[in-house]
Parts: C-alpha cells; structure tokens; sequence
C-alpha cells in the first residue's frame, strides 16, 4: 500500500489555489456522462451531493434514515467558525488554521487544515445565500459569539441549532437537484459493501431497510460521507443509527483506515442513570463559563451536595489549573473528571459523576441573568434528571462525542482505493489528535460544497471509466456477501441480544479505550475484544427475518463491524508510545500529568491496513509522516 | 402559475373562499338580525322593513341569487372538506385526545361539519316557511305589501318551531365560536396578539348573535305572540 | 428510584400489506428516569427473549432534533407533554399500572411500514418541489452585503425550526401538512434570500400537499399543540397571504 498524500508544493497560502490551477476538468457534456454515488446525506453527503449534480454529474443519494433531512449532523449545537473577522478583533485564515491546527495537536496535515480555513468563509456565504438564518445583530449584520480553544470571535450560530439548520440548507440544495431530476434519493438504504473492479471503486451494495432486498449500483466514483465511529462506545452522544458499516466495509476493501484511536470525550454530558441508558445528551460546554466544577473531598460523603460546606468541596480544575480554571480545553476537562471519579471522589448513585455547580454565579449575577444565559439548557437538565440545577449543583460526566480518525484520504479527499472519496467525520483529515468547537461543521461543509465537486472532476477526467456492468462478477460477490452474513447473523438464534453484546463492548472500550490509556489496559482490552467477539458469533439473539424491516438485524450486522474496529482502535492506541490531544496513554506525561508529544517518533498518521479476522485481526501499519513546514510545534500548557 | 379555477380550489384557495363566504355570511346575518328585531319596534316596523326590501325590485332578486351562490359555496367547500378528512384518514385512532394549549379543537370546531350540515337543512325549511310562505297583506303608506309580522307571530306560537329554531340557532352560535376567527386566519392574519384578540371577538359575537336570534321565537312563544310586552300589533 | 409496572397495548403491523392489530403487553421494572423510547427499548429486549419479534418504530437522535420519533400516545403525537419530542419524554410523567396506547402516526399519506414506523417520505416532496433558495454552490454572494432585520431573521427562524417529524399530520383531524408545509413557505418568504422565488415556492409546494393526499386546514390549531418545537399556526396564515398574493 503506497500512501501519498499528494499535496501541492508551494507556499502554504497558494497551494489550493495552485492545485485548481492544477486540476483536470470535465466538459459538460461529458458530465452528464458519469454517475457518482454519494453515501450519507449529512453536512458533507448533502452539500456535496447537491454541488455535483448543479455541475451536471448524475447523482444518486443513499441514506439509512427515513429523510436525508435526518442526517446526524443536525444535533451540532454550537456554531460554525469562519475567518471572516466581522468582529475585527484581527481574524485572518492564517490564525484560524493555526488555531485549529494547534487544536488538533499538531497530528493532521497543514496543507489540508490550511484549505479548511480558506473555504470557511464561502460557507457562510453559501449557506446565507440557501436562507440559514444566522444569529443577526440588531443592525442586520451577522452576530459572533465565541467558542473554545480561540481568542477571537468566530463563530456563526443559529441559536442551539446550528447544525439543524446547515443541514436543512444542505438538505434543501439537494432536494432542489432531487426536483430538477439530477439527483435520485434512496432513504432507508443501508450501504453493505464497497464494489472494486480493477483496483478501482465502481459500486456499492445496499440493502434496502423496508423490504431487506439488497441491491448493486454502479458509479464512476463512490463519495463516503458516513460520520463518525463514536458508538463503538455504545454510550455516545451520537445519534443511535450512526455506525461504522459503511466506512469499516471500505476498509475491509483495502481502504487504510487512519488513526482509529483518536476519539474526543465531551466533559459536560449528562450522566448515565441506569443500564437501559440508549445515548447520552450533551449540553454546550458553555456551561463551564459560569459553573464550577467540584467533588467532595473525602469518600463516603454522602451528604446532598447543598449541605457540604465550602472547606469539604474539591474545585479540583481550579486547584490544579489556577491560570484556566474551569475553562481548560476538552480533553483535559474530560480526563480529570475520570481522575477523580477512579479516586471513588465520584458522585451521585452510580459514582460517575462530577458536580457542575451555579450557586455562586447565582448569587453573583442572579437567577435571571443565568436563566438568561443558560435557560434552554437548564430546562433540558431538568427534563431529563429531574432535578433542578438552579436549586441544586448538575451532575455532569464526559461522553464520547466525536471521532477524527477515519478513513485515510490525500489533498483530493480519495481514499487509497481511487475513485472512493470519503468526506466530513468519515475521514481523518483536518482535525488531528482533537477538533476544536464549531470545527465539525465548517469541514463537513468545505469537503462537500467546496473540495470533492472539484477533485472528483479531477479524477474522473483522468481516468477511462467504462461501463462494467452490474452484472460483473465484483458485484455478485460483494451482494452474496453481505447477505449471508445476514443470514449467518440470523442463524445463530443464540442467548444473548445485540444489545447485551454491544452493551459490554462498549464498556471494555470506555475503560479502557477512552479518556485515558494504558499499555496494560490496552493489551486486556484486545484480549476481552476478541473473546467477545468469538462469543458473539456463537451465541447472538437477531430476532426477525431479512426481508422485512428488521432495526435489530441492523444493528447486528453494525455491532459485527465495531467488533472489528475496537480491536483496531486498542491497536492503534497501543501502537502510539506517546499522549497526544484526546490520545492520553499513562505512561506518558508531564511531570503535572499532562499529555506528553512525542514529535521525534511519532509525528505521523497512522494508517491501518486489513488483511483479514481470524481470531484475531489481522492488519498492517503504515505511516504518513507529517512535515510541518509553516507552524512550529509546542507543548500545550493550561496552568 | 395556476389558472383562477385552479387556485380558487387549492386546499388555500377553497379555505380563503371559505372564509370570505363565511365572513359575508356573518355580515348578512348582523343585517337579518337587525331586520328580526324590528319585531319589536312600531307596530308596521317590521312589515314596513320587508316592504323596503321588495321595493328593491330585481335588485333584491340579484341579491338574494348572490346570497344563495355564497351560501352554497361555502357549504359546498365545508362537505368537501369533511369528505377528504375521511380519505386523509381511512384508518381512524383507537384513542384520540387534544393536547390543549393553543389547540383550537372545542366542541365548536370539532363539529363544524354537524352544525354547517343542521344550518344547511334549516335554511331550506326558513326559506319555505317565511320567504315562501303564505303570508297575507298590509297596506303601509298606501302601498301593499307582505305581512311577514304576522306570519312570524303565529310560527313561533308552536312549539316545536320555536324551540327547534331556538335549537338551530345555539348550533349558529357554536358554528361561529370558531368561524369567526377561523375565517379571518383563512384570510391571511397571520398576527399572534391580533389572533388572540380575534378568537375572543368572534367568541362573544358567536353568543350575542345566537340569543339576538334565539331570544325573538322564545319571547313570542312564551309571550303569547301579539299579547307579549314589547310587541305591538294592529 | 421507583419502579412502575406499566401496561401497553400498542399497534402491531408486520408489513405494509398487513392488516394489522393491537397487542398487549406488560412491563415491570420501569424506572421512572428512563425515556420513554427506553422503556420501549426494555421492552423489546424482553421480547426478543421470549421469541417474539421486538417493536419496530422510528428514531435516531433521542435529543429531540432529528425528527425521526413520532408516535401517538395515548391519542396524543409524541404524548401529553408539550415541546416535547417522544425520544424527550420520561417514565416519571407516568404512574404505576398505568395502561399506554401506542399508534403509528395514521394518515393515508404517511403508510405504515411496520408497527410503528411511517413513510413520511411526502413531506421530502413537498420540500422537493420549492423548499429552497435556488442558489447554486459557489454563486453565493459576501453573506453581510443583505443585512437582514433582526426580528425578521428571528421570526424566519422560528419557522426553520420544524424538525419534519410529522407530529402535525397525526394530530390534525384532518391529517393535513398545513404546519410543515407554512413552516418553510413562512420562513424562506421571510427572508430576502427566498424573496425571488417566493410565488412559485408557495404554489408548488401548495400543490403539492394536496397531491400527497393530505386533508385541508380548518385551523384546528391541533398541530402547533403538538408540535415538538411550538412552531406557530401564524404560518399556516403566513403561506395563505404568500399564496393569495402569488395568484392574484
């Protein structure tokens, strides 16, 4: 497997430019020629859907859920960066690329994140133009507020639903392609398999959710736009249908995939209450602006959290942070609260929790001017806890949020299989070892409005791309494929449920595999990983048939997948000697215990190649080094 | 760009239409009240009144046809609506119940089509029973005319119509509880607050037309028609 | 913790062909802080112990956003409490022995795939044919040379909020798409980006709904009660202005 990465020399300021220059085209009538399957209808499958068929390729759309509207890219909160500087408090491309580079400590591509940066501005744009409806000033200018990890205000917002109403904008471009017969929509379409015919991607196999039939399609080009892998965890704040298949399935094809291990926690989710929790809610990390974080000193303290007096509370992020306090980025948040909770600090009925308290913001500002604030996400703790954070501290916990390692692609967003594209979550490209808030949205974006439309371009006009048919014998194998393992999966009729298994899954990954690790841990966890999926195999429960709608043959066939990819991620994580971003191992720190780089060994992308499961997973490392040619490399400090 | 016909029966044409008829409706019957209560004004008050009218001449007929044509319209759209519900639904709840709140569904707007279907019916026999009906003369200032005074008077003496048309005439009240507002949201008012303002109007309106209509069988029944205090007959 | 026994009768269809019918089913141990599509979740675990096929509805998010969840409880789309989406509410809303009945969204525009699962795929067709602003990728201009008042911006979007689920058409007595649809006609005629194509928009997509076999409006007012983010029937009365204007 040869990895290049394929970026334009020059100076970093003219190398997207440059490469445009650069790129192959297509002549109009020749687009209409080719089809380009887009899996996934989120931020990065809608835009660049929508994007590709207003350039004349025929497009078709496939989505698991009922609407591409539904896509998970709609739970973003937040907001959106952009470099526009409106506020003029001295914005530029360069900074938000060094923030968001530095963010990622330094593990992913500068050209890449530099292009990010770049394209962040047309997004606003465009997604003006579609009729988003921003957050305005009163003077009808668009509105900033700021987010995490930056010194300037950047973000675009549309209240707390700025990923509703991208997505919507996105959704919407598509459906005016679905109405100008440019664009066919399959909705509860399951991607199963990725078709190689000559070393190339020429088609998909899905199976269709509402009568199980599974279907080939042929393409000159596949664009995987499928999220992320969080629910590997079980527990995440994704959305419950998000899943691996479509990229795992790509990488068992020869996709490599990159940095499986690097997964961020959130640290203001609200925590588990009991084993039938389906998904955990995440509330804006805003919050930690005003709340202070504590636990109770000593052990057994079983007092309500009112009556512990002030010598009794641990603030223990403004003890060990007195410069950032409660403000320390993400991860650090996220790992301390686990450093207290393993200390048995941890509180309410399951220990996994930490206080997030508003009682001196309250006194200091007043109960309004924090309903004011924070209104919206108080009522939602409430709703769901049944408790009433102005009377009484939150209990928060980190969650699984967000995943950036994914399948390896070069500058052109192509996987190491030409003629598969994989854009947003699904890939690894712009975020490194941690994304930075209001990132997501801005990449999902930039890849399909304003990347993939034209490195597709570049690709097809290189390539001679004659019809095979899907009658070829690549198809028959990959459709045979993926039904009998959904016959297989039906077969078994063992003890346990889909649920159970995926349920003790995910708790060897979140102890694990998660906030922080260890080589011991790591090396148990691929142990139990493997048992469990032998035991899988032998003793699932699918209840149903294939040929009807059947959620839990779904999810089998999607727990089946994260089986394979947790031991890859354990790999990957055991494979990194070094702490970097959300990838915390134990054994390397700072002397304060903070995540120690490792730049001399381990400033690359790690790129897994499959070579088969046999009892154990088979697979080859491959490495892309990261050369930093305009940013220096620091250690990050938040004392 | 659709033709007229085509927009006028467009779920938004057939509703604005709706509400412009039922609007008119509203307006005649203030004016058919007005006419009603001149039963108890001077002695030739109300022949006199109807003897204005059929001085219009073929201008009364005009009126009375275009009357006619938005009474229909509006009842026609109303029993069209009722039957797409059914077709919009073929397989109905097993529980069904209001959420409250802003939710305007009440006994008024629930049964819409019920009280439309009951008007429908009655102005047929209204029609037969006053407009059509045997009435004798009077001469007011040397003119001839109809003496629908009397003719009302000796209605309302039986029971079963004074009391059916009183019956009738709650179902008017609860047809407007919600028309009146709901016209005018068919129309385009789109304001919370004028909303609001609008559904308490067109509450009180429902109710004062349905007792300025319901008082005059019940008076003259219970007051023995020419006997009763406030009527005065020659 | 308090844990309720709870009884459920709740719609059975295996395919859309089927005829369907109502099964009961009691469940123990529900503890009052789980969600109420959890509840469901334990249920259909137990069921798959006992070899029975597992309930099939609708959902993705559980956070109230995507839209995915819409059944009826107890007569009620997403149940008794208001701006609240189905996946939003809890266990503790009700009491022990309580009996729930759970229905599919029933309009004949929205077929029943299975159990509780719809096709909602109508309402994508009515977004189809006008819900956007023809703009197309890279012909955006700079986003602050329109400025766009405040309260309009807010008011469009109030309206852009709609999360597609549908709950509207279930609750409307006469199943009409008047809400969903209002909803985009009001927020993109609102904002001077929609503003060209506003009279074309709001025919089609007026058009459209009728063709989907959705009943008419007779302001009810039903679907903003249940409407999980309260968006306001003032749009049903905004798309009638929109579309009064565009015809005459």
């Amino acid at each position: 497997m040869k990895l290049d990465s394929k970026v334009p020399s020059g100076p970093l300021e003219e190398k997207w430019n440059r490469h445009l220059k650069d790129i192959k085209l297509v002549s109009p009538n020749n687009k209409r020629k080719h089809k380009v399957i887009v899996v996934g209808t989120g931020l990065a499958g809608a835009s660049a859907a929508a994007s590709l068929s207003e350039l004349g390729y025929n497009v078709q759309t496939f989505c698991i859920q009922d609407s591409a509207r539904r896509a998970h890219s709609i739970s973003a909160q937040g907001g959106i960066n952009a470099a526009k500087n409106y506020q003029n408090d001295g914005d530029s491309v360069w900074r938000l690329f060094y923030d968001t580079i530095k963010g990622g400590d330094y593990r992913s591509r500068e050209a890449n994140v530099y292009r990010l940066a770049e394209n962040s501005n047309n997004i606003i744009d465009q997604a003006v133009a579609q009729g988003v409806p921003f957050g305005r000033e009163y003077g009808g200018l668009l509105d900033n507020r700021s987010f995490g990890g930056a010194q300037v205000s950047r973000t675009f917002y549309s209240r707390g639903q700025t990923g509703q109403q991208l997505l919507l904008g996105a959704y919407q471009a598509m459906m005016k392609e679905v109405h100008n017969g440019k664009i066919e929509s399959f909705t509860r379409h399951e991607m199963l398999d990725l078709v190689v015919v000559d070393g190339k991607a020429r088609g998909i196999i899905t199976r269709d959710l509402v009568n199980g039939t599974i279907n080939k399609w042929e393409a000159d080009a596949v664009v995987l736009c499928t999220g992320g892998y969080g629910n590997v965890f079980y527990l995440s704040t994704n959305a419950k249908n998000s899943n691996v298949t479509a990229a795992w399935r790509c990488h068992r094809r020869g996709a490599a995939f990159a940095n499986p291990c690097f997964v961020q926690i959130h640290p203001t989710c609200i925590p588990v209450s009991g084993d039938y929790q389906s998904k955990l809610t995440l509330m804006s990390e805003s919050l930690r602006n005003d709340g202070r974080v504590w636990v109770p000193r000593s052990k057994d303290d079983s007092r309500h959290p009112n009556e512990i007096p002030e010598e009794d509370r641990f603030y223990y992020l403004e003890e060990k942070y007195p410069s950032f306090g409660n403000l320390v980025p993400r991860d650090v948040a996220s790992r301390n609260a686990k450093l207290v909770t393993d200390d048995g600090l941890g509180v309410g009925d399951s220990g996994l929790a930490v206080y997030l308290d508003f009682r001196d913001a309250i006194k200091r500002d007043g109960e309004d001017a924090i309903r004011a604030k924070y209104g919206n996400l108080f009522d939602m703790y409430q709703n769901i806890t049944d408790e009433n954070p102005y009377k009484q501290p939150m209990r928060i916990f980190p969650a699984v949020h967000y995943t950036m390692g994914g399948l390896w692609v070069d500058y052109n967003l192509m996987s190491n299989i030409p003629g598969l594209f994989v854009a947003g979550e699904a890939n690894f490209s712009d975020h490194g070892a941690n994304r930075l808030g209001a990132s997501a949205l801005m990449q999902g974006l930039s890849d399909g409005y304003f990347i993939i439309p034209y490195t597709i371009g570049d690709y097809i006009a290189g390539e001679d791309l004659k019809v095979v048919g899907t009658g070829h014998e690549a198809f028959s194998e990959a459709a045979d494929k993926s039904q009998k393992q959904l016959d297989k999966l039906l077969a078994v009729k063992g003890d346990k449920t889909v649920i159970e298994f995926h349920r003790e899954l995910g708790k060897i990954m979140w102890d694990k595999v998660g906030i922080s690790r260890s080589k011991e841990g790591l090396e148990s966890a691929i142990k139990e990983i493997r048992a469990l999926r032998e035991e899988f195999w032998q003793n699932v429960r699918v209840p149903g048939e294939a040929n009807y709608y059947n959620k839990y043959l779904e999810f089998a066939a999607r727990v089946a997948d994260y089986f394979e990819l947790a031991e890859l991620m354990a790999l990957d994580a055991l494979d990194r000697d070094e702490s970097c971003g959300c990838h915390l191992r134990d054994e390397f720190q700072t002397e304060e215990g903070e995540a120690l780089r490792n730049d001399e060994k381990y400033s690359f992308v790690s790129a897994w190649e499959f070579l088969g499961v046999n009892g154990k997973l088979e697979t080859k490392l491959h490495k892309e080094d990261l050369n930093f040619e305009f940013v220096e490399l620091k250690q990050r400090s938040y004392k | 760009m659709p033709t007229l016909l085509q927009a006028a029966t467009s779920q938004v044409g057939r509703k604005v239409l709706t509400g412009a008829t039922g609007i008119f409706l509203v307006l005649f019957i203030i004016f058919h009240l007005g006419g009603n209560l001149a039963i108890f004004g001077e002695a030739d008050a109300m022949n006199r009144y109807s003897l204005i009218l059929h001085n219009f001449g073929p201008l009364l007929w005009i009126a009375r046809i275009g009357l006619l044509v938005v009474f229909v319209i509006h009842a026609w759209i109303g029993i069209s609506i009722w039957f797409r519900k059914r077709t919009a639904r073929p397989q109905k709840y097993e529980v069904y119940s209001s959420k409250g709140g802003p939710s305007k569904q009440s006994l008024s707007s629930r049964s819409m089509a019920f009280t439309g279907v009951v008007l429908l019916i009655f102005v047929v026999f209204h029609i037969n029973t006053f407009a059509l009906g045997d009435t004798g003369t009077v001469m007011i200032d040397g003119q001839e005319a109809t003496d629908i005074k009397s003719l009302v008077i000796e209605t309302f003496q039986n029971p079963f119509y004074a009391f059916g048309y009183a019956f009738v005439m709650l179902l008017l009240g609860a047809h407007l509880g919600h028309g009146v507002w709901s016209a005018f949201i068919s129309l385009g008012l789109s304001g919370k607050k004028a909303s609001a303002i609008l559904y308490t109007i067109g509450g009180i309106a429902a109710v004062v037309l349905a007792i300025g209509f319901l008082f005059i069988p019940i008076y003259i029944f219970f007051g023995g028609g020419c006997e009763a205090a406030l009527i005065s007959c020659e | 913790m308090s844990e309720m026994t709870i009884n459920l009768k709740i719609w059975r269809q295996k395919s859309i062909d089927d005829q369907g019918g109502f099964q009961t089913y009691q469940l123990s141990e529900v503890s009052e802080h789980m969600s109420f599509l959890e509840m469901l979740d334990v249920l259909n675990e137990k069921l798959i112990k006992e070899d029975i096929d597992p309930v099939e509805f609708d959902y993705d998010c559980r956070e109230g956003i995507c839209g995915s969840c819409n059944m009826v409880v107890n007569g009620s789309a997403h149940g008794p409490k208001r701006l609240t989406a189905v996946c939003q509410l809890h266990m503790r809303t009700y009491n022990d022995g309580d009996t729930i009945v759970i229905e599919p969204p029933r309009a004949a525009a929205f077929p029943v795939i299975r159990d509780l699962v719809v096709d909602r795929s109508a309402l994508d067709r009515i977004i189809e044919v006008g819900g956007y602003v023809s703009v197309k990728t890279g012909a955006a201009p700079e986003a602050n040379l329109i400025p766009v008042e405040q309260e309009v911006s807010n008011t469009a979007f109030d309206y852009a909020t709609c999360i597609g689920c549908g709950a509207c058409v279930a609750a409307c007595p006469n199943s009409s798409a008047a809400l969903f649809t209002g909803a985009k006609v009001a927020h993109l005629n609102s904002l001077p980006q929609g503003y060209p194509e506003r009279k074309r928009r709001t025919i089609a997509m007026v058009d459209q709904m009728a063709k989907e076999g959705f009943g008419d409006c007779s302001n009810y007012g039903e679907c903003e009660a249940v409407c999980p983010v309260g968006i306001s029937i003032s749009s049903i009365a905004e798309m009638r202005k929109s579309y009064l204007k565009a015809v005459l």
